[in-house]
């Protein structure tokens, strides 16, 4: 696969190419102003690179928290002067721990502001433009502007829209309509780094079946048999506090809540006899924390920058398309081609053939759709062709169509029919063909 | 609710839901600043990091992206030594220098930047010149907990490794005479650079970790069930059990009962072959007594546990042999005196390691499992009191020799809950130049390419030895010389240039379209690659490799100071230009 961004020769001059202060680029210029033995025949050495990557070439960073600090940072010190960010989150204490680019009094404050001041102070000549606030407020024209988009979010869901949103993109018409998504990851030591290129290589989704899955705790285990500190604490946030809280929602970045919930699994604990609750743990389970610190952000994040500047600049070959590294036990990492999925429901095209069992109902097929660790879908609702089978919303539609959970699926789907299934947080719709067995 | 703005005044929270439940309150400002971390290596390990001082030579990009990853979570101290003054060229690559320290001493200037991200770590500029120390001071090294090195000549980088590794006499040794005089030098870090290509090695005489966090989880013993959980196995009677209780009975005891069983009726020998094995299984499927029993469709998935013979890891058997185990004395370290005693403990029936506590989760009642749990903690108990009881044997028998101390509880307890998983890595003298021809065979076979950007970076450094400059950037001959120093290291191992390969595409007769074979990349071609690359910017300080090698580098310093995770062993070779890392052991 051989896919450039193709560097347009120099408009007028190198006006903003040209460093603050002498030598600024010395070391980067160092790689532009010749090839290596493995860079591609279309580098354009010196000048037109340099214009290119300085003068033209616009990014978007989503995420501004460990990730996005160590992102920013780097893309700017690269060379890469038209920087967006998208953060719709502020400032925790527990984020100072990695997140360099924030000190104690910007605790609460927006990350993406606080990032893009930071970045611009520090290195001169940098444009970076901060946007507080979801991806989803932003439309395709939003998207379209920019050249190459890096992801550090620790969120499965915001990727996905992402994945999806640049996949929708593309218009084979228009060259300009691809744009490279290098996304980054990280838990612990551990962490991912990848290159997409919507609809040519393997896209997010064609990968979801390599999340770990997370841990659910079957509902019959923590309401009759707690064996885990564990199960004592999601009893008492999934049973126990809309029990007594009735309509007040549960939030988990309040202190006071968690130690609610801590108080009453701790009761729970006594009375099994289970070691092990503690504050901590019941914040990590409810929060859903995953360990993380500075030096496992510096990785992924040097990672993704690398390789959008070896797209930006065709430098040396980008990465193709997947590199992993577990930092436990030595330094292990592994580069593979990740395969795309001809029947992913977001860049395949094909539809996904799923056996059904005889007996299944449509309540059995939702709960297969929602445990399957390659379709990963919350609430979906499903369709035959114009007719709806089963509706999450609007109300009177979920009404309606609710007594056809209760059905057996070939009582409402012929054999080969197509069927079509939506989830509201998902931009796209994936389309099964079923087969009884 | 707002956090407190400054979070070194702030104090234990008070927590109204908590008041009156005894439970403690909420965690304080650290623990809150440090959560994500604590939660990988605990607050033992927080401590380690907390009373280590690091020294890094050069303040470099990469320097600093290292510093920056250790000062985040809360080393105790850091210096940095640099006696030059920072120009334009540092200044854009480094992310801890601003406009304003042009002209100024590049290590106080960093230490500025680097200083703020954390109100709790002591900074220090050192503006000596490197030589200077080494020539005048050379025992001011010794004060640090860890030092490295990235990017120094190859003449200066020989002297220090030299003088950390000559004056350091690791337990290993074996010299029972040299125990007065002992000093062990602080391990060094060696990180090299250049465009794309990085590597990095750690000189460290010996490194023991009890705290691997290896995924390998402690024998359950299964095969060799301790009396009170035999016992128990026996005392249930599947047969009279209601439903509800059958299908609650955790896997470990079923298959600890049938196991039993299946001795009884096989000259007490456990299944073996496929056959058996098989039957074993069928056995537990026919104990069901309705279809969906989970807990003993888990018990024929963990089967294989009663056939995996419980005994001493051969990994752990050799640290019994090691030479510091073997030459024993007062002093030695405390890793050591709990190895011998381990050593005894084995000796001695059932002549299994000491058992672990940790019971996993598993399809039960709470009433079964929190039994069977408590089975095993009890035992676990017992265990810990024999190691030690022969612990303290071993101590006081030291004592009586002059030698003295006993090993903290809280060590004991570590060790004996992660016995299974001990780690003992011994370095060696770090010499970019590899001399060790055996070494350099191995690791040109198990791993080229990284054997490639490592002698390609070898061969900058010699380069410059020999010339007193760097290549000319892109610059044939320079190429040429470093090519050639990098085929004769290469020869010494015995390699040859191998053939070019025949252009058969042309002879082939058939017409159907055949997929190319992708073609092997043979070693000659890595090392032209990593010597191009090398010849290509041979100081380039790439931000994105300094901030990649800043990461890896502060992963390592954090295992080997808080002696949690297992660092590396070895030369670790990055080559960011095809997006690959290789380990070998040079
Ligand atoms: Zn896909």
């Amino acid at each position: 696969m051989s896919v450039a961004v193709e560097a347009p020769p120099a408009a007028n001059g190198a006006s903003s190419s040209s460093p603050q202060y002498p030598d600024q680029y010395y070391y980067v210029d160092q790689i532009l102003d010749r090839p290596g033995p493995r860079t591609d025949e279309a580098f354009s050495a010196g000048d037109p690179v340099k214009s290119f990557l300085r003068e033209q070439c616009k990014i978007l960073v989503i995420g501004a928290g460990g990730l996005g600090c160590e992102i920013l940072a780097n893309l700017a010190l690269m060379g890469f002067k038209d920087i967006h960010v998208i953060d719709m989150d502020t400032i925790d204490i527990s984020n100072l721990n990695r997140q360099f680019l924030f000190r104690p009094k910007d605790v609460g404050q927006p990350k993406a502001t606080v990032a893009a001041e930071f970045i611009m102070k520090r290195v001169p000549g940098v444009k970076v433009t901060p946007y507080y606030g979801k991806i989803q407020d932003k439309d395709d024209d939003y998207y379209m502007q920019f050249n190459i988009v890096i992801c550090g979010l620790d969120s499965v869901e915001a990727r996905r829209w992402i994945n999806a949103t640049l996949v929708n993109l593309v218009d084979p018409e228009n060259p300009e309509s691809l744009k490279p998504l290098i996304d980054g990851g990280t838990e612990g030591f551990k962490g991912q780094s990848r290159v997409i290129f919507p609809t040519i290589s393997s896209c997010y989704e064609c990968s979801l079946d390599m999340l770990n899955k997370p841990t659910a705790f079957p509902i019959c285990t923590i309401a009759n048999t707690p064996r885990l500190p564990e199960h004592c604490i999601e009893w008492a946030s999934v049973l126990e506090w809309p029990k007594v809280h009735a309509d007040k929602k549960m939030d988990t970045d309040d202190p006071e809540h968690i130690s609610w919930l801590y108080k009453v699994a701790s009761k729970r604990a006594k009375e099994f006899k289970i070691e092990g609750v503690t504050w901590q743990l019941t914040q990590g389970v409810v929060k859903n924390i995953i360990p993380a610190i500075a030096s496992t952000n510096a990785i992924i994040a040097a990672s993704c920058c690398n390789e959008a500047f070896k797209i930006a600049t065709t430098a040396a070959p980008f990465l193709n398309n997947y590199w992993m590294l577990i930092g436990t036990d030595g330094v292990y990492s592994y580069t593979f081609e990740h395969e795309k999925k001809s029947d992913c429901p977001v860049c395949g095209g094909e539809t996904m053939d799923v056996e059904v069992g005889k007996g299944w109902t449509i309540e059995r097929l939702i709960e297969w759709l929602t445990e399957n660790q390659k379709i990963q879908i919350k609430k979906p609702s499903l369709s035959l062709g114009t007719k709806p089978i089963y509706f999450q919303a609007p109300p009177q539609l979920e009404e309606s169509t609710r007594p056809n959970l209760e059905k057996k699926v070939h009582e409402l789907i012929p054999e080969g029919g197509e069927v079509t299934v939506t989830a509201s947080t998902l931009p796209f719709t994936l389309t099964l063909r079923l087969a009884f067995v | 609710m707002k956090e407190s703005q400054d979070i070194e005044s702030a104090t234990v929270q008070l927590s109204p839901v908590l008041e009156t439940t005894g439970l403690p309150g909420l965690p304080d400002s650290k623990e809150r600043r440090y959560d994500r971390q604590l939660r990988l290596w605990a607050a033992s390990g927080q401590s380690a990091l907390e009373s280590a001082h690091i020294l890094v030579l050069g303040a470099s990009p990469t320097s600093t992206s290292i510093l920056k990853n250790l000062v985040l979570p809360g080393i105790g101290a850091f210096t940095i030594l640099d006696d030059g003054v920072v120009e334009g060229k540092d200044l854009g690559a480094n992310f801890f220098l601003e406009t304003d320290s042009l002209g100024k001493n590049k290590a106080e200037e960093a230490i500025k930047h680097l200083g703020e991200l954390n109100d709790s770590v002591a900074a220090h500029a050192e503006t000596r010149a490197l030589e200077s120390i080494l020539d005048d001071d050379p025992t001011y090294l010794h004060k640090f907990s860890l030092i490295i090195a990235e990017n120094i000549p190859q003449r200066i980088l020989e002297r220090v490794t030299a003088l950390l590794w000559d004056s350091s006499t690791g337990a290993g040794d074996g010299d029972a005479d040299a125990d007065a005089s002992q000093t062990v030098a602080p391990p060094l870090i060696v990180v090299r650079t250049s465009g794309f290509l990085a590597d990095f090695g750690i000189q460290l005489k010996e490194h023991s970790i009890i705290t691997t966090h290896s995924d390998s989880a402690a024998s359950l013993r299964i095969d060799k069930p301790f009396p009170s959980l035999l016992a128990h196995a026996f005392s249930l009677n599947f047969d009279k059990m209601d439903v509800t209780d059958h299908g609650h009975i955790p896997f470990v005891v079923i298959l600890v009962r049938v196991l039993q069983e299946w001795k009884n009726d096989h000259a007490g020998k456990a299944p073996s072959t496929y056959a058996e094995k098989q039957e074993f299984k069928q056995r537990i499927v026919k104990m069901k007594k309705k279809d969906d029993e989970e807990n003993f469709d888990e018990a024929v998935a963990q089967a294989y546990k009663a056939w995996t013979n419980t005994i001493v890891p051969s990994e752990i058997e050799a640290l019994f042999n090691d030479p510091s185990t073997k030459n024993l004395t007062a002093n030695s370290d405390p890793f050591y005196h709990l190895v011998h005693a381990l050593q005894i403990y084995t000796s001695q029936p059932p002549h299994t390691l000491p058992l672990s506590a940790t019971l996993p989760d598993m399809k039960s009642d709470t009433k079964s499992y929190i039994h069977l749990q408590r089975l095993y903690k009890e035992q676990a108990a017992e265990d810990k009191a024999r190691f030690t009881d022969i612990l303290r044997g071993i101590e006081a028998g030291a004592a009586g020799a002059g030698g003295g101390g006993s090993v903290a509880l809280g060590m004991v307890d570590d060790f004996v809950k992660n016995a299974h998983a001990l780690r003992l890595i011994r370095g060696k003298k770090w010499t970019g130049l590899t001399d060790d021809v055996e070494a350099l065979t191995l690791a040109r076979e198990m791993a080229p390419a990284a054997v490639a950007t490592h002698l390609s970076l070898s061969a900058l450094y010699a380069f410059e030895g020999k010339n007193g400059r760097l290549p000319k950037p892109g610059d044939g001959a320079d190429r040429e010389e470093m090519t050639a120093w990098v085929k004769a290291r290469l020869t010494a191992t015995g390699w040859a240039p191998e053939p070019e390969p025949e252009d058969s595409a042309m002879t082939g007769a058939d017409e159907e379209e055949e997929e190319p074979m992708p073609k092997e990349i043979t070693l000659w071609e890595h090392v032209t690659n990593a010597v191009g690359e090398v010849s290509r910017a041979p100081a380039a300080e790439l931000p994105t490799t300094a901030a990649l090698m800043g990461g890896m580098v502060a992963q390592e310093v954090i295992k080997v100071i808080t002696k949690q995770y297992i660092p590396i062993d070895g030369v670790c070779a990055v080559d960011l230009a095809s997006s690959t890392t290789g380990t070998v052991k040079v």
